[in-house]
C-alpha cells in the first residue's frame, strides 16, 4: 500500500519534471524556428505592403537597431509594449505620456505602457528573472554575462558605435546590449547671467583664471561664486572625486591604473594640472571667501532655485543635475554647463559615461522585440528625451544642445584584471576613499581652508595615508 | 518502546516526569522563554560574538582576509583619531549634567504644584517623541544663519553681526548639538523625576511643614532621597548615552564634520565608508568596556556620595534624639 503511494508519487514527480523539461525545451526551440514563421503571420495578419519591408529583416537573423528605419518599417505593426524605468518624476509630471503620445503618431498601433519605479535598482534586479517584467527596462546591475539571458542584442559594437555613444557600456561577445537613455558628463553648471553681468566674457579654462572669475563674480555682483553644497556630503566626495583621472591629467589611464602605484599622486606639478590643482580650486575658493557664508547649512534643494535665479555662480555637479536646474525656476536658459577649468598642454577633457540604459527582454514575442526595438530607437533618435534632461548626448546624429566646445571627451579606461579591486583595497586601507563615498576628506579641506590650515600640510596627509596603504598592501610604486 | 523498556529498567520515568507537577511546570517555563531566548540569543548575543571575533580578523563585509590577533585593538590605540573623538563626549557628558538639572528642577516644580502642569509636562515630554533624524533636521534649520534662533536673538535686541555661526564656527558647534539633545531628553528625564517623587508618601511632606521646613529643606530631605535611585539610573544612562552620541552630529552636521565626529560616528565611517570591518568591531568593544568602566565608577561614587548623606542623615537624627531626651530630662 505504502510502496505503492510512494510509486505513484515518484511517478507523478518524473512526469511533472519532465513536463517542465518539455516546456522549456520547446518555448526554446519555438522562439528560435519561430522567427521567420512569426514575421510571416506579421505580415499576413495586420498588413500586407509590410512585406517589402521585413525583406530586411528576413535576411539577418533578427532584426537590429542599425537596419530599422524609424517612420517607414513596420508602421503597421500591431503590439503592446511595457516600459519599465526609474524617471518617476518624468512619469508624474506627464513627460512620459507626452513622449508616448508623440510616439504614437509615427507607429499609431504600438501601445506603449509605462512605469515608474521608485526604488529602481533593487526593484528591477528583483524582477529581471522572471522574465516577464515587460519588454523594455533600463538594465540593472548585472554582470556582462549574464547579458544574452536576459536581454535582445541590437547588434555587434562596432556597428552601434556608429550610430550612439557609449556602445560599449553593455557588450558581450561584441554585442552591444544597452542602449543609455542620455550621458553624463563631468565638469562646472554655472549660471550665464552671472558670468555675463560679472563681466567674464571667456569661460575660464585654468584654475588660476577660474578663481579670477569667481572674484570677478564677487566683486561685480551679489551672487555667491561658488556654491560647495557642504551640508549635503555627496556633493563633495562623489563630484570633486569625480574630476580625478583624464580630466586633471589628461592622461585616460591615470585613474584606474596609474594612481595606485604613484608615489605622490597629490604633489604641485606646478602648472595647474594633477589632483593637486583639483582640490586647490575649492580650498582657495573658500580661503578667498568665494564660497557661501556658512557652508554647514548649505541646503541641496535650495541651491537648485538660487542658481536658476542668478544668486549662485557655479557648482561643481555632473551634467545630469542641468535639467535639475532648469525647471527649478523661471530662467532655464541661464543655466549653462563648461568642462572643468583645468588645461593640459593647452586643451581641455571630460569624461562622460552613459546613463540607465534601455534593454529589450529576450523572453518577450517577436513582434514585441521588434516594436520595442522600435520604441527604443526613436526615444534615443527622434524623441529629444535626452536633450531634454540636458544629457550629454547618446545619438550620433540627434540634434542637441549639449555644447562643450574644443574639449576632448574621454573615458577613464578600467583596471587591468589583475588589479580590479586594487583600487578599492588601497581607498579602504588609505580611508581616503576616492570616487567611493569618501566625502569626509573633501569636506575637511573646506574645514581646513576656513580654519587657515595650510593647502600643503592636507595634500601631505593624503600623500602619507596613500604611501603607507601602499606600503602595507606591498603595491610596487612605479611612478 | 525505548521508554517503556527504561521504565523498567530504572524506577525515573520521563513520560511520568512529563505529566507530573514538576515536569509540567518545566514544560511551561521552557516553553514560554524559549522564543524570547531565542530572539534574545540569535538577535544579541549571537551578533555580539560574531562581532567580537571580526574584531580579530582584517576584513571587510564580505571577504576576509586574515587572521591579525590583536594588531585592531592596538591600532584603535594608536590612531590618534578614535581617542580624540572620545574627547567630545565630555561635551555631551556636560550638557547631561545640565539636562538633569534642569529636569530634576522642573519635576519639583511640577511636584509642588503647578496651574495646568500636565500641559506643560506634555509640552516638554513632547521631544523625546519625535524621531532623531527628523529632530536634526528641525535643528539644521534652526540654526541656519539668519533663520530660526538668529531671527529670535534679534527680537530680543542682538544684532545679527554679532551673533556667531551656531554650526560654522569650531568653538561653539558642539555645544549647539549638544543643546539638541539637552532639548530633547530632558523631557523624559523630568517625566521619570515626576513619577518618582509622586511615589514619596506626601504625610512625610506635611510632617516637614509642620516641623517648620522650607521647601529646599523638603527637597533635600525627603525628596531627593526617595529618588536617588531613579537619579542614579537616569545620570548613568545620560553618560552612557553621551559616549555613544550619533544622531546630532551625524544628521546635522552632515556625518560629523567641521570637528563634530564622535567616537561612533568615527566608526560609523571606518566600518562604512572604509569598510574596514574588523577596526571597527575592535572599536565597539573598546567603547564597550570604557562604557562598562565609566558606569562602575559611577555607582562607586554614588555609594560613596549617598552613604556621607545617610551618615549626616542619621547622625542629624541621633543628635536631634539627644537634644530632645536632654530636654526631657531637664524637665
Amino acid at each position: 500500500m505504502k510502496f505503492r503511494k510512494t510509486l505513484a508519487l515518484g511517478m507523478a514527480a518524473v512526469m511533472t519534471m519532465s513536463l517542465t523539461a518539455c516546456g522549456g525545451s520547446s518555448d526554446n526551440s519555438a522562439s528560435s524556428n519561430n522567427a521567420s514563421t512569426n514575421n510571416a503571420s506579421t505580415n499576413n495578419a495586420p498588413s500586407d505592403n509590410a512585406s517589402t519591408n521585413n525583406a530586411g529583416a528576413d535576411t539577418t537573423d533578427a532584426v537590429t537597431y542599425a537596419s530599422i528605419k524609424l517612420g517607414e518599417d513596420y508602421t503597421d505593426l500591431i503590439a503592446s509594449i511595457k516600459f519599465m524605468h526609474h524617471k518617476t518624476d518624468r512619469e508624474e509630471d506627464g513627460t512620459m505620456a507626452r513622449l508616448v503620445e508623440e510616439f504614437n503618431k509615427v507607429y499609431p498601433n504600438i501601445a506603449v505602457q509605462t512605469e515608474g519605479i521608485t526604488d529602481y535598482a533593487e526593484t528591477a534586479l528583483l524582477r529581471l528573472p522572471t522574465g516577464d517584467w515587460g519588454d523594455i527596462m533600463f538594465i540593472p546591475a548585472i554582470d556582462m554575462v549574464d547579458l544574452p539571458d536576459y536581454f535582445l542584442p541590437y547588434g555587434s559594437v562596432s556597428e552601434m558605435s556608429e550610430l550612439i555613444n557609449f556602445a560599449d557600456q553593455w557588450k558581450f561577445e561584441d554585442n552591444c546590449y544597452g542602449i543609455g537613455y542620455m550621458g553624463n558628463a563631468q565638469g562646472l553648471l554655472y549660471n550665464k547671467k552671472v558670468f555675463a553681468d560679472a563681466g567674464i566674457t571667456e569661460l575660464p579654462k585654468t584654475p588660476d583664471d577660474f578663481i579670477a572669475a569667481l572674484q570677478q563674480i564677487k566683486d561685480n555682483t551679489d551672487a555667491i561664486p561658488l556654491y560647495t553644497n557642504y551640508a549635503a556630503g555627496w556633493t563633495m566626495g562623489g563630484q570633486w572625486d569625480a574630476m580625478l583621472g583624464a580630466i586633471t591629467t589628461g592622461d585616460e589611464e591615470w585613474l584606474n591604473r596609474k594612481f595606485t602605484h604613484t608615489a605622490e599622486p597629490f604633489k604641485d606639478n606646478g602648472d595647474g594640472t594633477g589632483a593637486y590643482a583639483l582640490y586647490k580650486i575649492l580650498y582657495d575658493a573658500v580661503a578667498n571667501g568665494l564660497t557661501e557664508d556658512d557652508y554647514t547649512t548649505t541646503d541641496w534643494e535650495g541651491c537648485k532655485g538660487m542658481i536658476n535665479r542668478g544668486e549662485i555662480g557655479t557648482m561643481v555637479l555632473g551634467s545630469w543635475a542641468i535639467a535639475q536646474m532648469k525647471e527649478a525656476g523661471d530662467n532655464p536658459d541661464d543655466i549653462g554647463y563648461m568642462p572643468f577649468p583645468i588645461s593640459i598642454n593647452g586643451k581641455q577633457y571630460a569624461t562622460a559615461g552613459p546613463d540607465y540604459s534601455f534593454g529589450i527582454n529576450v523572453k518577450a514575442s517577436d513582434e514585441n522585440k521588434i516594436a520595442a526595438m522600435i520604441f527604443v530607437k526613436w526615444m534615443v533618435e527622434e524623441s529629444g528625451w535626452c536633450d531634454l534632461e540636458g544629457g550629454y548626448p547618446i545619438s550620433k546624429t540627434a540634434p542637441t544642445s549639449f555644447v562643450f566646445d574644443g574639449v576632448n571627451i574621454v573615458e577613464n579606461v578600467s583596471a587591468i584584471d589583475d588589479e580590479a579591486d586594487l583600487m578599492n583595497r588601497m581607498n579602504s586601507e588609505s580611508e581616503l576613499n576616492f570616487n567611493a563615498g569618501g566625502d569626509a576628506k573633501v569636506m575637511a579641506i573646506v574645514e581646513k581652508a576656513a580654519a587657515g590650515v595650510p593647502f600643503e600640510d592636507i595634500m601631505a596627509e593624503w600623500t602619507q595615508k596613500w604611501n603607507d596603504a601602499q606600503s602595507s598592501l606591498g603595491v610596487d610604486v612605479q611612478y | 518502546m525505548a521508554a517503556t523498556t527504561a521504565q523498567s529498567k530504572t524506577p525515573f520515568s520521563l513520560a511520568k516526569w512529563f505529566k507530573s507537577r514538576k515536569g509540567q511546570q518545566a514544560i511551561v517555563i521552557i516553553t514560554f522563554s524559549i522564543i524570547p531566548l531565542a530572539l534574545l540569543f540569535v538577535f544579541t548575543y549571537y551578533p555580539f560574538a560574531e562581532m567580537f571575533k571580526f574584531s580579530f580578523y582584517d576584513r571587510n563585509y564580505t571577504k576576509v582576509r586574515g587572521f591579525v590577533g590583536l594588531k585592531n585593538y592596538i591600532d584603535v590605540f594608536k590612531r590618534d583619531d578614535c581617542f580624540r573623538a572620545l574627547w567630545l563626549s565630555l561635551y555631551y557628558m556636560g550638557g547631561a549634567v545640565v539636562q538633569l538639572a534642569l529636569a530634576l528642577y522642573l519635576a519639583t516644580i511640577f511636584c509642588f504644584g503647578v496651574k495646568g502642569g500636565n500641559f506643560f509636562k506634555g509640552c516638554m515630554f513632547f521631544p523625546y517623541l519625535i524621531n532623531g533624524i527628523a529632530i536634526g533636521f528641525i535643528f539644521k534649520f534652526f540654526y541656519t544663519r539668519g533663520f530660526v534662533l538668529d531671527t529670535v536673538l534679534q527680537w530680543i535686541g542682538f544684532d545679527l553681526e554679532n551673533l556667531p555661526y551656531w554650526l560654522r564656527d569650531t568653538r561653539i558647534n558642539n555645544f549647539s548639538l549638544v543643546g539638541t539633545s539637552v532639548w530633547k531628553y530632558f523631557g523624559q528625564n523630568m517625566v521619570l523625576f515626576v513619577g518618582a517623587m509622586m511615589s514619596v508618601d506626601s504625610s512625610l511632606y506635611e510632617a516637614a511643614e509642620l516641623d517648620g521646613a522650607n521647601k529646599w529643606q523638603q527637597f533635600k530631605y525627603i525628596m531627593l532621597p526617595s529618588i536617588k535611585t531613579i537619579v542614579m539610573l537616569n545620570l548613568i544612562m545620560s553618560i552612557t548615552g553621551s559616549l555613544s552620541a550619533f544622531e546630532p552630529p551625524f544628521v546635522i552636521m552632515s556625518g560629523g564634520g567641521n570637528g563634530t565626529a564622535t567616537y561612533f560616528i568615527k566608526m560609523h565611517e571606518i566600518a562604512h565608508t572604509s569598510q574596514k570591518v574588523g577596526l571597527a568591531s575592535a572599536m565597539a568593544i573598546v567603547l564597550l568596556l570604557i562604557i562598562f568602566a565609566a558606569t562602575i565608577l559611577q555607582k562607586l561614587f554614588f555609594k560613596y556620595v549617598f552613604k556621607n548623606a545617610e551618615d549626616e542623615d542619621t547622625g542629624a537624627a541621633a543628635r536631634r534624639d539627644k537634644k530632645l531626651a536632654k530636654g526631657k530630662g531637664a524637665a
